[in-house]
């Protein structure tokens, strides 16, 4: 029999806006134990919610970004639960108008393009974080009503790949929207699966399994992957799926039981009251999307009309930052192709020795950008920027300062570069004879004998040039 | 010479001639507070009030409320002062914070000098279900009857002439009606006019912070003190505040004010009935125009079970948030789920845990539609009917309660027609979020009533004026128990 997997995935985008969905602490991470907290995200009896307008702003864009509807009525739900790490009792959430819906992304696999739908996109605050001991447990409530969107597909995706694909895509959507660090590994972006087999060609829903505690999409991929085959094996021996929720065990790399699902629960929902629904005007709504940050997409756009190739703007856009960084460079007019080349080279193999962000390195984007503006006028030879590129990093200085200080100008001179040349050439005749008899190599010599007359500051090209006039001058 | 049971313009001028000063006033409060025999007080603030008294601005003289004594009701959060809303769940809570409507008060100059019994959280409108126990109506001596509630410490601390103004709150009829069973102004303004920050929610779409004066201009001027927006408050108005005493004069002129059949036809007392034909008559001397205006009376019938129902279940979320885990009297055990089940099992008394089971049962899945969303259904129905009443007159005036406070132990449960409505329509002013006052009328074996007037939102300004009109026709104000009629 060939099994077909169903696949919808749930994810929790946690934002970084200032402060926090409905109170005034501090969105921040890392730092000590309840220190980023007020009495409303403790939720301490008289209380009472505030809006965050950035968050909804935020929300408003993704959904754009994910061609959903935006609903102009902007109304929270509460839903009633208790649970140690739930302050007030209830989460508010958005559970019968979600801010976005009826949207989809493509996602680009091995098979081909492929378009996801996505069934809603809504806004509630996050739980404080839980520290178990085996005898007692810790509540860090800086966590506590932090922003979340949860973001829900339609059980559209048929493989882990497939769901990995929709994953990385929404992170880069919302990365690049600056709505969120986007990091799996830190819990900014969590991701449920839900997943269950059918016969192929069959249009019922076989038992959904859920799948938690994934932390990286390339976990995704592996357990789904894991999950597909487990749920084969099972029904192939015709047995059957129990409806549950699976954790993935990354030492094993396989899928294990976490709890059998009962009833679902009833979490009465209910308007908040204490919100009054808040009306979107166009406007607002218009301007919360023109305003947005570029997304990679359109980047992608963008940079292959700067005459990048596909395989350099895939690489530029891979990361937000970096792609922002080479956004930057370009205001500094030099060009796009050697920046690119500079950026993905040079810059990203020191990040990658240092294990630094782009955000905390020291030579700033317009800087580089000078540098290769003096390649481009010829002031200094490639290798030349290397060495002040290296000097750069160190002393934070600019190009041009080092450039002077280092001594590097070219001779670009060419009365200057005229009369080293014909010395050199009066002094080695052999090499003129050796040229003129077919043997190019001989100007090479003469080039490195230039080079070393000019301590290396002659201009290359420049040099090649008039070495060639000179000698079939002669 | 005793000032604190006089009105706040009274004890502003004696402050101000220089008769008596802050300090005294504070300590006269106390002095009274601390000899209260009717279970008005949670916590008497006396390190506290003596220590604001010190720290009182002299630049804020002019303010009706400088220097003058207060007392609150123990559902505000206030900071440093423990805060219990006279439940045994919150033994021990000491807040974090104050509510905004205690720190506006603070600001325009008034001492807090004690917090007040209620009916636990608020819920209940008798005053006797506190953890404190029963509260006793000051009016009588033989302490055979209530005070009302759930703002019975507030309203028994005003009845007793202990502050002259005093905060409650208001979420079915829990200033309005102590009021009337104390013979005080009691008022509520238009949901949203005053910031609800810091006061514990009970049904947070009915929840409104009211409070008691002895005179209607007080009441008026209080107002000036407490409205405006709060960012705080996402439900808080943003419409301008006017100075509510500036029309308090102006009479009932050319004034229509509508009385409700349904509720008249179900009131059984006399004396009660006589007394507020009487102020009918004067209104109408003095220029108004006074019709009786039906409302079906099924929709009159159903305020009590619609109110019933919302407020419930609004309260079991509301307190989800009492689990013992973050704060309060925590009863410990095995797991969380211990924690929490035996912290709200040992905190609550068994009346609220059936409002929490009301209100859980109404929002279930299965139920939500038949109850829940039925009862909001029919809140909106009751709330157009009186809409369409204001559409034509600038008040409704009815009796605010059938009778004089009823003995302790005599409350029935049974359904009359005046259980119905007479006892229980006051919840519409709620619903609808109208502002609304009740003062007194009349007193039947030296026990007072009063009558509840309503103005459409955002109308205060026409509501004292109204209200003023009837207390210069009853001569009813600044009453206090203690000095008998």
């Amino acid at each position: 029999m060939e099994f077909e997997a169903v696949i919808g995935l749930e994810i929790h985008v946690e934002m970084k806006t200032k402060s926090k969905m409905f109170s005034s602490a501090p969105v921040t991470f890392g730092s000590d134990p309840n220190t980023q907290i007020n009495p409303i995200d403790m939720a301490f009896p008289g209380t009472l919610p505030q809006v965050n307008k950035q968050a909804v702003i935020n929300a408003i864009r993704v959904s754009h970004a994910l061609n959903m509807k935006i609903d102009n009525l902007v109304v929270f739900e509460r839903k009633n639960y208790f649970y140690s790490d739930l302050p007030k009792g209830y989460q508010i959430t958005q559970q019968f108008r979600p801010i976005g819906s009826d949207g989809y992304l493509t996602i680009q696999t091995s098979q081909g393009e492929k378009r996801i739908g996505i069934e809603r996109l809504h806004m509630e605050e996050d739980t404080c974080k839980q520290l178990h001991s085996w005898d007692f447990s810790l509540l860090d409530y800086n966590r506590a009503g932090i922003p979340l969107i949860e973001i829900v597909s339609l059980p559209e995706m048929r493989s882990g790949e497939e769901a990995a694909k929709y994953v990385e895509k929404i992170r880069s959507i919302v990365t690049f929207l600056d709505v969120s660090d986007g990091k799996m590994e830190e819990g900014s972006l969590r991701c449920d699966v839900n997943i269950s087999l059918r016969e192929k060609g069959s249009t019922k829903f076989g038992t959904k399994v859920e799948i938690k505690n994934l932390n990286s999409i390339n976990n995704i991929q592996k357990a789904i992957d894991f999950e597909i085959s487990r749920q084969s094996i099972i029904l192939e021996f015709g047995g059957h799926i129990e409806q549950e929720t699976r954790r993935f065990d990354e030492g094993s790399k396989e899928t294990v039981l976490m709890r059998v699902k009962t009833d679902a629960v009833d979490y009465k929902y209910f308007t908040d009251p204490n919100i009054a629904p808040i009306k979107l005007s166009k406007e607002f709504i218009e301007e919360a999307i023109k305003s947005s940050p570029e997304l990679a997409e359109s980047k992608l756009k963008r940079y292959k009309e700067l005459g990048l190739n596909e395989y350099d703007s895939s690489l530029l856009i891979a990361d937000k930052d970096i792609s922002n960084y080479f956004d930057s460079g370009l205001k500094s007019g030099c060009s796009a192709k050697l920046l690119a080349n500079w950026v993905i080279g040079d810059v990203q193999s020191c990040l990658n020795k240092d294990g630094e962000s782009i955000k905390a390195f020291p030579v700033s984007a317009l800087s580089l950008g000078k540098l290769i503006l003096l390649v481009e006028k010829n002031e200094v030879s490639n290798k030349q920027a290397r060495e002040v590129f290296a000097k750069m990093i160190e002393t934070g200085k600019e190009a041009n300062e080092l450039v002077k200080e280092m001594g590097l100008s070219q001779v670009s001179d060419t009365g200057e570069l005229l009369s080293i040349i014909k010395e050199v050439i009066d002094a080695n005749p052999q090499s003129v004879i050796d040229y003129k008899a077919g043997k190019d190599r001989a100007i090479g010599f003469i080039v490195g004998q230039v080079m070393k007359k000019t301590q290396g500051k002659a201009n290359p090209a420049l040099a090649n040039k008039l070495i060639l006039e000179e000698i079939n001058r002669r | 010479m005793e000032y604190m049971n006089k009105s706040l313009t009274q004890i502003h001028n004696a402050l101000i001639k220089g008769e008596v000063t802050p300090l005294e006033l504070v300590k006269e409060a106390i002095e009274k507070a601390k000899k209260d025999d009717n279970n008005a007080f949670e916590y008497i603030c006396e390190k506290e009030a003596l220590e604001a008294v010190k720290k009182l601005d002299e630049s804020n003289k002019d303010s009706l409320l400088w220097g003058v004594p207060v007392v609150i009701k123990d559902n505000y959060s206030t900071k440093d002062i423990p805060t219990t809303a006279s439940s045994n769940i919150l033994n021990g809570y000491v807040p974090v914070f104050s509510a905004e409507a205690v720190i506006r008060l603070e600001k325009a100059g008034a001492i807090v000098i004690a917090k007040t019994t209620m009916d636990e959280l608020a819920m209940g409108g008798s005053g006797t279900t506190g953890h404190l126990g029963v509260t006793y109506n000051p009016w009588d001596k033989s302490k055979t009857r209530i005070v009302g509630g759930s703002s019975c410490g507030s309203a028994a601390a005003m009845a007793s002439g202990i502050v002259p103004i005093a905060l409650g709150s208001d979420t079915g009829d829990s200033v309005r009606k102590p009021a009337s069973y104390a013979a005080l102004v009691g008022f509520k303004p238009t949901w949203g006019r005053i910031s609800r920050f810091g006061l514990f929610p009970f049904a947070t779409s009915l929840d409104h912070v009211g409070y008691f004066s002895r005179n209607v201009y007080d009441s008026a001027y209080l107002l000036n003190v407490l409205a405006g927006h709060d960012d705080k408050d996402f439900s808080s108005s943003f419409k301008e505040v006017n100075d509510y005493t500036s029309k308090i004069n102006e009479g009932v002129i050319n004034k229509r004010i509508a009385v409700i059949k349904g509720i008249i036809d179900s009131i059984k007392d006399k004396t009660v009935l006589a007394s507020f034909d009487e102020s009918i008559n004067y209104l109408k001397k003095q220029g108004a125009t006074v019709d009786v205006v039906e409302i079906d009376i099924n929709l009159l019938k159903s305020i009590f079970p619609t109110y019933v129902i919302i407020s419930c279940a609004e309260a079991t979320s509301n307190n989800a948030n009492l689990d013992g885990i973050k704060f309060g009297n925590r009863i410990e055990g095995e797991s969380f789920e211990e924690v929490m089940m035996n912290t709200r099992t040992n905190g609550f008394s068994p009346l609220i845990k059936r409002r929490f089971v009301i209100g859980s049962f109404s929002l279930m899945r299965e139920n939500q539609d038949e109850l829940f969303v039925r009862a909001q259904k029919c809140r909106r129905m009751i709330v157009d009917a009186f809409n369409k009443v204001f559409e034509k007159y600038d008040a409704i005036y009815c009796p605010a309660s059938p009778s004089i406070a009823p003995l302790i132990k005599g409350s029935s449960d049974t359904l009359s027609d005046e259980y119905l409505i007479a006892d229980n329509y006051m919840a519409f002013g709620n619903m609808g979020g109208y502002p609304s006052i009740t003062l007194p009328i009349g007193f039947e074996n030296n026990m007072p009533f009063g009558a509840n007037l309503t103005c459409k939102p955002f109308d205060e300004a026409n509501l004292f004026s109204i209200a003023n009109e009837i207390e210069k026709g009853t001569g009813l104000k600044d009453l206090v128990a203690k000095e008998g009629r």
